[in-house]
């Protein structure tokens, strides 16, 4: 290589001989291994992809040293809110307690109303729209770097968690799992630039699809034509496509420039911490055969 | 005194820690931080730390560690497959080709270089998802990436000193 020929020029008969083989053997490698990543890439682009399986075992690896590099990080960030809490104490629990009230006010509307609608559903006949939580994880890592956006999380399928699965938090969808090993799972973020959710206006029902552009925020497309919006509008999901169930709050309308509607996720995604995988399977699970362009982390 | 510290560093176990930093440095890259900086432009870590082992130790940072390193990357990112070993298996390239032009400089320099070779290895990566995608992707996030590493470069250069004075 060219670093070494200083001192190739440096040296003596053998010691050339040697360093030229050294450095031949550098150049060898580094075509062989460059063919490699090629070839890899190759397979991601005409759609074969690395299988899954091998991604989420993978993660299992690092899942114990993540776990264990982020007990300081989780420590110190507590510590570092406390501190910067301690001022706003007073004022932060004058407004815990209005808030308390009021919520006690809606606690009990909710559950004359859930009572009421258990009932009207009993009389139609209606199954019940409830999808339990299959497991409840935390988020260990974070993946995708500038081009993708996806989390980790700790929980695979030592708690039957499967590809393909809703996972939210407690203010609403964050995405689907993609990768899923024994210990750990990746979660496709709402945002990131392959997501795609099928949504719904909830003040007006017009139908659309929230695009991930791998940014903070997203994109709302393929609304009817004479569809109405505003900002302020909750975006919930649709249901159609099979994937997530409906009316999961997804986001909020935050600006609409001609065609362009931006959507703020109403979820965490820049701080998360736990979250809850969903046991919502309405489809058949996934062959491993079928659709191999969705391999390499696939579309919502 | 040089010559018998720079045998007994590459033959004893403390020959590892160039690669063995590398490794913690990608496992760093993947916490989350809590904070959406953080999560939307982490600084390439790794490249950093190629870059600087190959700069001060390049014989202990062979294509075959640059080519594992950038494997796990690219599996613990969720990034496709071969992302990450080309950036890393370019990065040694150009520091083995340029570093007679710019070792023994100042540290001013080895950044100034440093940021020019990520400047390059983003835009190489930029075009390499992109193809996967089979669309051009948005640059600002890959350009925000740059500057965040670029930045970074000097604090975590600076410790990794420390350690190989320490160490090495």
């Amino acid at each position: 290589m060219g670093a070494l020929s200083p001192t190739f020029q440096t040296t003596g008969v053998s010691g050339r001989g040697a360093r030229f083989r050294r450095a031949t053997r550098g150049r060898d490698a580094f075509w062989l291994y460059m063919v490699i990543a090629l070839v890899l890439l190759a397979l991601e682009i005409f759609g074969s992809g690395v299988p899954r399986q091998i991604r989420g075992y993978a993660n299992d690896l690092a899942a114990p040293v993540l776990a264990l590099l982020k007990e300081p990080i989780d420590a110190a960030q507590a510590g570092l809110e406390r501190v910067a809490g301690v001022g706003d104490i007073y004022l932060e629990n004058e407004e815990l307690r209005d808030e308390n009230g009021r919520l006690r006010q809606w606690r009990e509307a909710a559950q004359r109303l859930i009572l009421e609608n258990e009932r009207l559903r009993q009389i139609l006949k209606v199954p019940q729209r409830e999808i339990p939580p299959l497991a409840t994880a935390s988020v260990i890592g974070v993946g995708g770097g500038a081009f993708e956006r996806s989390v980790l999380i700790n929980s695979g399928t030592n708690e039957n968690v499967a590809a393909n699965l809703p996972v939210v938090d407690e203010l609403g969808l964050i995405g689907r799992t993609i990768e899923v090993g024994f210990l750990t799972a990746r979660v496709l973020l709402i945002t990131d630039l392959n997501s795609r959710v099928p949504v719904r206006m909830e003040r007006t029902g017009d139908v659309a699809i929230a695009e991930g552009l791998n940014e903070a925020f997203m994109r709302l497309r393929f609304l009817p034509v004479d569809g109405v919006v505003q900002v302020g509008d909750r975006v919930v999901t649709s249901g159609h496509g099979g994937l997530y169930p409906p009316d999961v709050p997804v986001a909020l309308v935050t600006g609409i420039e001609d065609d362009f509607i931006q959507l703020t996720p109403l979820s965490k995604l820049e701080a998360l911490d736990f979250v809850r995988v969903m046991d919502y399977r309405p489809l058949p699970p996934e062959q491993p055969s079928e659709d191999p362009a969705q391999n390499g982390g696939g579309s919502n | 005194m040089a010559a018998p510290r720079q045998a007994r560093s590459i033959i004893g176990p403390a020959g590892l820690m160039p690669v063995a930093v590398s490794v913690f440095l990608a496992l760093l890259m993947l916490l989350p931080l809590g904070s959406g900086v953080a999560g939307y432009a982490t600084p390439h870590l790794v490249m950093i730390s190629c870059f600087y082992w190959l700069s001060w130790r390049p014989l202990l940072m062979p294509y075959g560690a640059c080519m594992l390193l950038g494997l796990f990357l690219d599996l613990w990112l969720g990034v496709p497959l071969g992302v990450n070993i080309v950036m890393l298996l370019l990065t040694r390239l150009f520091v083995l080709n340029q570093l007679k032009y710019y070792k023994g400089k100042n540290r001013g320099v080895y950044w100034v270089v440093f940021g020019v070779m990520a400047f390059g290895l983003f835009l190489i990566a930029w075009l390499i998802m992109s193809a996967v995608a089979g669309s051009l992707l948005p640059v600002d996030t890959v350009f925000l990436q740059w500057l965040v590493t670029s930045f970074f470069y000097a604090p975590i250069a600076f410790v990794l000193g420390r350690l190989r004075r320490w160490i090495l």
